[in-house]
């Protein structure tokens, strides 16, 4: 059976989003019967990825069914255009990093289910590191980069 | 219902993602690693031997958990529908009683991961029920519990060798083969200790 | 609480009760045991010891009475001596006689000494045929005592019913609380009151999904900033906790301590139980030292107070801060800081453990050697920069990141220990409006 092919393109990714920007990208579907498709969901949402387990919040949810609308196409190029909250900012800290991404899934009429992540950054904090010792009078914060994680993607 | 991934946008491990996190240590994201030439196969084998009654024994951080994960696609091709319950922090009974009615619908496999937790009349009951039904029962414990030993998990240095290496990909530089080894030994063979020792290490790292 | 009904030995890590129904009942149940308990002794005490003590000090009448004959009383079964005088007394024409000292002879727990030349010492006061003054009890011809006075030992024993009593309706009132709450309810609770407590609400603020609420650090105005920012945790609970730990384990001790020296001292000394009661001793000694130490920290140190001049904090802004510290000691060092600090809770097996890790440390004032005058205050008062960029406030149900001021001390001879004000960083800018917190869990 083939493996479904589910593209995501964000524009500008690599560059880091601020609240309130428009995130604007599109994606596909292929390798795909669209007669086996039943559901599409995107979903644009941030994760915790660390040493504690993992927590997750959905910030913008779009479902697309056949059960809706049976003659619609659910694997043709779809456009998405969401407005940035506030926060949760994206972080990488010691304990705990927070990751923001576009999330595709799709549910064949066979029960089975696949996604794919695109991962973008929002707003431009400075990555943490765990203080050793205090000092006095001193920050003692220690700036080691400010790339936010972006993942790499195929089309 | 499981979720796998789909060829396209890659799977978001992030050039900066320390490969010891959660969500790539944690069981089910690391295949069982055998040893002697057992296999997953082998063991679901000798689980229907057992009438699919057994447990699965070990020290703290052996692997138990990441185990059951592995055993479960497997179980389930079986035919068997899977009814699991993690036990945590002294919980002395199961979150929901297991509905017997149900259980001759299908042939099923009850897992108790952290079996030992419960108390007496709770294992008596979910016995009881999974006996007069004729659904299998699964267990993991730190001790034998007067049921059938499936298997006894034990991290080995290579064993724990080999998982670090394949996490660590291209970082291998991070810890050397006798520290691992030593590290184990520290922490009484609870790998998941080790592997969170590494997270630490692995973030000390990344700050310098 | 004890789970009455585990059967097996207790794991490492953080115990969260597992049980709902049955686990409430039993603590319930344990409550009860401790609460009758000690509502059963008191009744006891007062009936056979206070108030007869009371009644023969403030009620009895006095009147006049002839000693007939006097002995030392043996305890029944038992090494224990006591003064025994016979009185002989007229009361309305009728005449009575009884064997009588002070008004626990008449109980149905009479006192006895182990030391008999202190019962020879009383028993030569008291002559043959001689007339003494006498104290009966109007309501009872028979009961005539001819000492008064009030054990100083009785008010001591009065704690140990206290202790269990405290300890049995705290605990029944916390059990009726938290009935048939799941454990996940429970710790819901606990969390929202940590995080009332130190007034940080759990709900997101409104425009910034993940960002704690900062209602209750905002509800206190200062005296000189705008706000006074609550502690995190309140000592006054802590002291609670050791003044019943320490008043359950001292009441039961003592008992048996005043058995092993009442038989050193009556040339039977009991070895067996003077070696059992030495590490219960050492540990109510333990229990004491901490105690001391607690309250000497709670009213030696006195009250830290942490005002803010404005709230919530944003990146890149400036703030003062005024530390004030009340007390009578000597602070050998006195730090206040900003710090922000990551925790991460995650499953250790069975067990669930939380991992902290701080990220950023900003002294903002710091002094060795002050001496703070009793009545007065140490006060400080310092700029506080938000760093740009940094990380704002964040809270989900595993991962935290928390912001505090914290207030470290450090006592001449005593272990430091910090004082923590929680305070909320929200990101840079509101660019967007209030979002409905389209945060439905997403489940794989």
């Amino acid at each position: 059976m083939r493996i479904p092919l589910i593209s995501i393109k964000i524009d500008n990714r690599t560059v880091a989003h601020f609240p309130g920007d428009s995130l604007k990208g599109e994606y596909q579907i292929d390798a795909v019967d669209p007669d086996d498709l039943r559901a599409v969901e995107l979903a644009v949402l941030w994760y915790t990825e660390g040493k504690g387990d993992e927590d997750l919040g959905v910030h913008s949810f779009e479902r697309r069914t056949t059960d809706d609308d049976p003659t619609a196409n659910l694997v043709e190029l779809q456009t998405f255009d969401v407005q940035l909250p506030n926060s949760p900012l994206s972080y990488e800290g010691v304990l705990i990093k927070i990751r923001w991404c576009v999330r595709v899934r799709i549910f064949l009429k066979s029960g089975k289910t696949y996604s794919a992540d695109s991962v973008f950054q929002l707003g431009n904090v400075p990555d943490a590191v765990a203080i050793l010792k205090s000092g006095s009078g001193e920050s003692d914060h220690a700036v080691a980069g400010t790339e936010g994680a972006v993942a790499r993607e195929e089309t | 219902m499981t979720t796998e991934r789909g060829v396209g946008a890659v799977e978001s491990a992030c050039p900066s993602s320390n490969p010891f996190s959660t969500r790539f240590v944690r069981p089910g994201a690391i295949p069982y690693r055998f040893e002697n030439g057992e296999t997953i196969e082998s063991l679901v084998e000798r689980l229907a031997g057992c009438n699919w009654t057994a447990s699965i024994v070990g020290p703290h951080g052996g692997g138990k958990s990441t185990l059951i994960q592995s055993l479960v696609p497997l179980l389930q091709a079986t035919g068997r529908r899977m009814v699991q319950y993690q036990l945590r922090d002294g919980q002395r009974s199961l979150p929901q009683r297991l509905d017997v009615e149900r259980l001759g619908e299908q042939p099923m496999q009850v897992i108790v991961d952290g079996y030992e937790q419960l108390g007496f009349w709770s294992r008596w009951k979910l016995q009881r029920d999974c006996r007069k039904s004729g659904a299998g029962l699964l267990v993991t414990s730190h001790q034998p519990v007067g049921l059938p030993v499936l298997f006894r998990t034990e991290v080995t240095a290579e064993s724990l060798i080999a998982i670090v290496r394949e996490q660590l990909g291209s970082d291998a530089e991070l810890v050397r083969d006798a520290e691992l080894a030593e590290l184990l030994q520290r922490h009484c063979g609870n790998a998941r200790e080790v592997l969170f020792d590494l997270y630490d290490r692995y973030e000390a790292q990344r700050g310098a | 609480m004890a789970r009455l009904l585990r059967m097996y030995g207790k794991k490492r890590g953080n115990r969260r009760t597992g049980s709902q129904i049955w686990g409430s009942a039993g603590e319930a149940a344990f409550s009860l045991f401790f609460l009758c308990v000690g509502i059963l002794f008191l009744v006891r005490l007062l009936n056979s010891l206070v108030i007869p003590e009371w009644n023969a000090n403030q009620g009895f009448v006095q009147d006049r009475g002839t000693v007939k004959m006097t002995r030392v009383g043996q305890q029944p079964g038992g090494s224990g001596v006591r003064p025994e005088i016979l009185i002989r007394y007229e009361v309305d024409g009728q005449p009575y006689e009884a064997w009588t000292y002070d008004i626990h002879h008449q109980n149905a727990v009479p006192d006895y000494s182990s030391d008999p030349a202190a019962v020879q010492e009383v028993l030569r006061q008291f002559v043959v045929d001689q007339e003494y003054a006498i104290w009966r009890d109007p309501a009872d011809p028979k009961v005539v005592v001819l000492v008064r006075g009030y054990s100083w030992w009785l008010w001591l024993l009065l704690l140990l019913p206290t202790a269990f009593i405290l300890i049995g309706g705290i605990g029944l009132v916390y059990t009726i609380f938290h009935w048939g709450k799941s454990v996940e309810h429970r710790e819901a609770t606990a969390q929202l009151s940590r995080r009332f407590s130190a007034g940080v609400s759990v709900g997101a603020r409104s425009g910034y999904p993940t960002v704690p609420q900062d209602a209750n650090l905002t509800n206190s105005p200062g005296t000189r900033l705008k706000y006074r920012l609550p502690i995190d945790i309140s000592r006054g609970w802590r002291l609670l906790a050791i003044v019943l730990a320490c008043l359950f384990w001292n009441g039961i001790v003592a008992v048996f301590i005043i058995s092993a020296v009442s038989s050193h001292r009556s040339d039977h000394p009991d070895w067996w139980l003077t070696l059992f009661v030495l590490p219960f001793a050492a540990v109510g000694i333990g229990l004491i030292y901490y105690l001391v130490r607690e309250i000497r920290i709670v009213s030696g140190v006195g009250p830290t107070h942490v005002e803010i001049s404005d709230h919530p904090l944003r990146p890149g802004q400036s703030y003062q801060v005024l530390v004030s510290q009340s007390g009578r000691v000597t602070l050998e060092q006195f730090e206040v800081s900003l710090v922000c600090e990551e925790m991460a809770t995650y499953q250790q097996g069975t067990d669930t453990r939380t991992d902290r890790r701080v990220v950023y440390r900003q002294s903002l004032i710091h002094f060795e050697k002050v001496d703070v005058i009793p009545g007065a205050s140490f006060e400080q008062q310092a700029g506080l920069v938000v760093p740009m960029e940094c990380m704002h406030s964040f809270t989900s149900e595993h991962n935290e990141i928390q912001w505090k001021i914290v207030v470290h001390v450090d006592l001449s001879g005593w272990p430091p220990f910090d004082r923590s004000f929680p305070v909320v960083v929200c990101p840079e800018h509101q660019r967007v409006g209030s979002f409905a917190n389209s945060a439905h869990q997403y489940q794989d």
